[in-house]
């Protein structure tokens, strides 16, 4: 029997690994740019030449019909997804999408995968509620000659997918630890705080030892670390507490920037603003903040609510039988791991029209 | 005062009756509209048909909108294995409704059950004896839980929406702790190979749910326990007073579904190949709407199989349809809370009409 | 006195469905006159109420307020014309206090805010008036004396202006100090030009405090306008009792049972708080009657010897052998068999079949390894219901749609199909036509000459007295009296209950 642990996911990031560097980068930049990118070739502006490879992928090629299917939109982050696969599904004429019911239900979404292979559509972009539970139908849509793009949450059985995109959990934690490194300048003595998502979860246990890696690098380490629930609610109670049992802090990593709303409000409340505060997941809001650059919120560190998008657009790539066109491989890679950047005031214009309206 | 005293003495039978004329009326009157009470019969009949109509409906919609997708037999057993789980889980609330209470610890039950299916330790017996010892304890956690929620509802007298409330709780959180929180595989081929069969095209899936379903019927109209689930549902007091154990029948009850949940979790086990303590999410609501939309009174003393099996399909093919339409969460959901309260307007105004007869 | 009636009432009818509530009330009631209502059970003075606080509409008849024709559509419109009316269940909040439920739905207000110095000041006013200074207006209502609610009740009455008091049984939860003083506020409120109606099944009382009295029978007037102190005990109980339709009675058996062993024995039998000491016993084929006032203990005795109610003291025996106690099963099993007093609330599934009411307890009897086999089911059903006439015909219909009468019948065959041994009836004519009394006395009398032991509750004193060998006679929870029923007769039984004295 195997359990779905956090080790699984330290072990995948390993196999992964190879691509990830090269195409993680370029593929979260032509997604990032892909609504103004689109919108240029449209309008016949191919003067940015080296993309030409990529507009030649850009143009319009064979209708291809693509079921999607993601868990219910009770988060800002998974509202964002979908509503990224719908806008990029916009963009292109020869994308035929079809978006099933967000659902938090296996056996709804289970059949939803089933009336994709029914309808015979060309590829499938699954974000399963849960990985290893939505495995057989897309191992079955696989048999049947679909192929499945898997998106953030991993199948049990790398057989059931064509292509995984995943974000960079550890990643968003190394990011993090290494943006509190650099701002200490080797003051070894900085109190770092920590509040987390829901702690049960492997992808917050990723966050949270890439974060402790990354720290433990320059000498320092977590003093204080809560978890709370990914809600607003939640962050706020935990983070009211958090302040109350720590007089001074330098450095307080959240997690998730929907929580970071109530983290924020307790912050506000307690009157501090002592320390540098770092976000995660990229949200609109604390990216604004960043922008303005008035408060503690300093930076955040993304993890791409775009991940569908990007499926979308490779599950195009493979019916249509194109390459991507920066690699040399002709075929569109198995597993694409998107980088995690941090967003500081000095490049936040750069990220800031991809973030998530939380 | 003396004539009465008479009568007594000599104990006459022939002793004046002179009943007041418009008693006599009232009691013709009675006695006519009682006449038109073989209609009202036939009522149940005619409810459950306005329900296929309405499925049927929907079927027309979804012929009209996506065509040969939609009326193809690959598509008709995607909604039959979507409604398969569900509808075994709405046939427990049934009996449990028309008995006259609530169950809102489905969901959580299913849950619980299928990770207690899922076991290391349950899988590690499953390999070593026999994949049966998954399916015995899917149904053990089942009926446990239901005796739980039986017992505190008859004996404890504690009322069934606060029970099952706290079960819901209780029953998802004992999941998550089992589990970890993680999503437990099988392994065990038996089970799965066992399952996943088909019997001349049909998944098993879909035969245990028209097996339950044909039970569940026969138990309901063609039996003693049936005859007094509506008993105990109808009227509690006079069912105590005829003699029934109105308390252990509560108890059974609930207990038959908590079997249809360890059932319903075997299945979506055996279709997710996981057990997890996410299963079954809000499936409480939605076996409610289904036995409610059925035509089963809220109330109890009245209950439908055939009602309830239409609704569940109600359900599933609408959702067929809107995915097929490539047609948003939100209108979907929309269409759904429509459907319930139409459903419920209809049931109140048939009400109505019985009292005012 | 003020010559001009407050309130008439003419020829108001009232119908139920297969039940004629009210055939034609007359009521007339003076400002400042303490107007008794005397009847029995079911003369029709709940439903008279009801239709002086309109919570029900009068099929037929006139009301007039001040000689003005009225119409009483909303419980709201009696109200204001100053209608208040205090039932025998109290219609209070128990969580809120006392001043909140007094002003509940008047509350003083000014611009939606409560005045709470201001109410408090009018509640303890009100109380004072009525006497009761003592208790809290803070204080919640769930926490007081069923006496002390009750003048909760009539504070709240008091506060809106009220001209016409209706007090239904207000003495029943009340002990003798208490109801001297209810008195007294009574005569303090009549002076003040307030009319009350006032019901009471106790005739001291009804000689104590009230001025005229109307008569109410079978849902008709039949004596409007007596003056109290000229009208003589005898005279009401004859108004009260004596009917316009004679009820007819099956001849007793030549030579009752009156030896061999009883069937059903109750030693000591004790729910405490309701009855105690009670002993009964009952032979094969022996009728026995519980007469008494409601609330005397009749219908709790019947319930607790069925089980139904777990006795504090006492045995049960059923054929020499003893019933578990609180156990409706057991008694069942050992061939007791109950027709209750609320038959729709407490004997039948009223939207379920005949045939499937018929055989509620004898289920076991039509099923093979649980499966049903509901053709035989209707076999029986069909046979009893054709032999005890059960109109109209087809075990199908729904119960809901059959009159009184046949609805208990439907009962005494759900008895009868199961061979019961002892048959408890409570109330078994409340509520059905006179001409299916008969009917229902004539089977209960052939039940008894095929050896069943029967006993029987009634409200209605001459029922118990024509139905029955033997009586006893119940009076506030203790048997006060038990002999054949030729013995007595009905104004010595009205007599006991009522007053406690042979008159």
């Amino acid at each position: 029997m195997r359990l779905r642990t956090p080790l699984r996911r330290h072990q995948s990031r390993r196999y992964t690994g190879i691509v990830v560097g090269a195409v993680a980068v370029l593929s979260l930049a032509a997604c990032t740019g892909s609504a103004e990118d689109a919108a240029e070739d449209d309008n016949g502006g191919s003067d940015s030449a080296p993309a030409a490879a990529a507009g030649s992928n850009d143009e319009e090629g064979d209708q291809v019909t693509i079921g999607f299917s993601a868990p219910a939109a009770d988060h800002g982050w998974m509202a964002a997804i979908t509503n990224n696969v719908r806008d990029l599904a916009e963009e292109y004429p020869d994308i035929d999408l079809q978006v099933a019911e967000g659902t938090n239900d296996v056996n709804l979404q289970i059949s939803q995968v089933e009336t994709f292979i029914n309808d015979k559509v060309d590829a499938i972009v699954l974000l399963p509620f849960d990985g290893a539970a939505m495995t057989p139908v897309a191992l079955k849509a696989m048999e049947a000659g679909i192929p499945v793009i898997n998106v953030d949450r991993e199948f049990d059985d790398p057989n059931a997918a064509r292509i995984t995109v995943l974000g960079d959990n550890y990643g968003m934690g190394v990011s993090a630890g290494q943006y509190v490194c650099e701002q200490a300048d080797g003051n070894k003595d900085a109190i770092v705080a920590e509040i987390a998502g829901i702690d049960s979860l492997p992808l917050t246990q990723d966050r949270s030892q890439g974060f402790e890696d990354a720290l433990s690098e320059c000498g320092l380490d977590v003093d204080a670390r809560q978890a709370a629930e990914f809600t607003v609610e939640s962050g706020e109670e935990v983070a009211a507490n958090l302040l109350q049992a720590e007089p001074k802090i330098d450095f307080l990593w959240n997690h998730d920037d929907d929580q970071g709303v109530g983290v924020l409000a307790a912050i506000e409340n307690a009157g501090r603003d002592e320390f540098t505060m770092i976000g995660g997941a990229g949200s609109a809001n604390a990216m604004r903040a960043i922008q303005d650059d008035s408060g503690v919120l300093k930076a955040t560190v993304i993890y791409p609510s775009t991940q569908g998008a990007d499926g979308v657009k490779l599950a195009r790539l493979l019916v249509q039988e194109k390459a991507m066109s920066d690699l040399v491989e002709v075929e569109v890679p198995r597993t694409v791991q998107l980088y995690a950047p941090v967003v500081t005031a000095d490049n936040v214009d750069q990220y800031i029209d991809s973030a998530f309206e939380s | 005062m003396s004539e009465q005293s008479t009568s007594r003495d000599t104990g006459a039978v022939e002793n004046t009756v002179t009943p007041a004329k418009d008693t006599v009326t009232v009691e013709r009157a009675a006695a006519e509209s009682g006449g038109g009470g073989g209609g009202l019969m036939s009522g149940s009949f005619g409810r459950n048909l306005g329900l296929v109509v309405a499925l049927l409906l929907i079927c027309a919609a979804g012929v009209i909108t996506a065509g040969d997708r939609f009326a193809s037999v690959d598509n008709l057993l995607t909604v039959l294995r979507f409604a398969s789980a569900l509808g075994v889980v709405a046939i427990g609330m049934t009996f449990v409704i028309t008995g006259g209470g609530i169950d809102l610890s489905v969901g959580a039950i299913v849950a619980l059950c299928s990770v207690w299916a899922t076991t290391f330790a349950t899988q590690s017996m499953a390999t070593d004896f026999h994949w049966i010892v998954m399916v015995f304890a899917a149904l053990a956690v089942g009926a446990g839980c239901g005796l739980v929620n039986g017992v505190l509802i008859a004996y404890g007298k504690v009322v069934p929406f606060i029970t099952t409330l706290a079960m819901l709780a209780a029953a998802r959180g004992l999941a998550e702790i089992i589990s970890e929180r993680r999503t437990q595989i099988v392994t065990v081929d038996g089970f799965k190979v066992f399952f996943s069969a088909d019997v001349f095209g049909v998944p098993l899936l879909v035969i245990i749910f028209a097996l339950v379903a044909i039970a569940g019927w026969v138990l309901l109209n063609r039996t003693t326990f049936g005859r007094r689930t509506l008993a105990v549902g109808g009227n509690p007091e006079a069912a105590r007073l005829a003699g029934i154990n109105v308390n252990r029948h509560t108890v059974m009850l609930y207990v038959l579904v908590g079997l249809c949940c360890g059932l319903a979790a075997l299945m979506l086990v055996s279709r997710t190949t996981t057990g997890s303590s996410t299963h079954g999410t809000l499936w409480e609501l939605d076996a409610i709407a289904a036995v409610v939309i059925g035509g089963t009174l809220l109330t109890g003393g009245r209950g439908t199989i055939v009602g309830t099996v239409v609704g569940v399909l109600i359900f599933a093919t609408l959702g067929n349809v809107f995915t097929l339409n490539n047609q948003d969460t939100s209108t979907q959901a929309v269409a759904k809370g429509l459907i319930i309260v139409v459903a419920v307007l209809l049931q109140q105004r048939l009400a109505r009409n019985a009292n005012s007869t | 006195m003020n010559d001009a009636p407050l309130l008439t009432m003419r020829g108001i009818v009232k119908r139920f469905p297969g039940v004629l509530a009210l055939g034609g009330v007359e009521l007339e009631v003076r400002a400042g006159e303490v107007h008794c209502l005397l009847g029995q059970n079911g003369a029709g003075k709940s439903t008279l109420i009801k239709i002086l606080s309109a919570s029900y509409q009068p099929d037929e008849g006139e009301i007039l307020w001040e000689g003005k024709p009225v119409t009483l559509s909303t419980p709201q419109a009696a109200m204001e014309l100053g209608i208040s009316t205090i039932y025998q269940e109290l219609d209070l909040v128990p969580d809120l206090s006392v001043a909140e439920n007094i002003f509940l739905g008047h509350e003083l207000s000014t611009a939606g805010f409560s005045q709470r110095s201001e109410t408090l000041r009018r509640t303890r006013d009100l109380l004072a008036r009525l006497g009761h200074s003592e208790i809290q207006a803070t204080r919640s209502v769930g926490r007081l004396s069923p006496a002390a609610q009750q003048i909760v009740s009539m504070a709240r009455a008091l506060s809106q202006d009220t001209r016409l008091l209706v007090l239904d049984e207000p003495s029943a939860v009340l002990d003798q100090g208490e109801v001297d003083n209810l008195f007294r506020v009574i005569r303090d409120l009549t002076a003040e030009g307030v009319a009350v109606v006032y019901i009471s099944h106790r005739l001291e009382e009804i000689r104590k405090i009230g001025d005229r009295i109307t008569v109410l029978k079978d849902g008709s007037t039949v004596a409007t306008g007596l003056a109290v102190d000229q009208t003589p005990t005898s005279e009401l109980i004859k108004l009260m009792t004596g009917r316009s339709i004679e009820y007819v009675f099956p001849p007793r058996s030549d030579a009752p049972p009156m030896t061999g062993d009883p069937i059903l024995e109750v030693i000591g039998l004790e729910l405490a708080g309701v009855f105690t000491g009670v002993d009964l016993s009952v032979r094969p084929g022996e009728i026995v009657g519980l007469a008494g006032l409601v609330g005397a203990g009749r219908s709790e005795i019947l319930e607790t010897l069925y089980g139904a109610r777990r006795p504090s003291a006492g045995t049960v025996r059923v054929a020499g052998k003893e019933l578990r106690r609180g156990s409706v099963p057991a008694a069942v099993k050992a061939g007791v068999g109950l027709a209750p007093e609320e038959r729709k609330s407490q004997g039948l599934l009223l939207d379920q079949a005949i045939y499937s009411n018929i055989t509620v307890s004898t289920l076991g009897r039509f099923s093979r390894f649980g499966l049903l086999d509901s053709r035989a089911e209707r076999k029986r059903s069909t046979e009893l219901t054709e032999s005890l006439d059960v109109r109209p015909a087809g075990v199908d219909r729904l119960v809901r749609l059959l009159s009184g009468g046949n609805q208990q019948k439907v009962v005494l065959a759900r008895w009868l199909l199961r061979d019961c041994r002892v048959l408890l009836l409570d109330e078994p004519t409340r509520g059905v036509d006179v001409g299916a009394r008969a009917e229902i006395y004539a089977l209960v009398r052939s039940l008894a000459d095929s050896g069943v032991a029967v006993v029987v509750v009634s409200s209605e004193v001459e029922e118990v007295l024509g139905l029955a060998d033997r009586v006893l006679v119940v009076r506030e929870g203790r048997v006060v009296h038990e002999g054949p029923a030729g013995e007595i007769d009905e104004s010595r039984v009205l007599d006991l209950v009522m007053e406690g004295k042979v008159a």
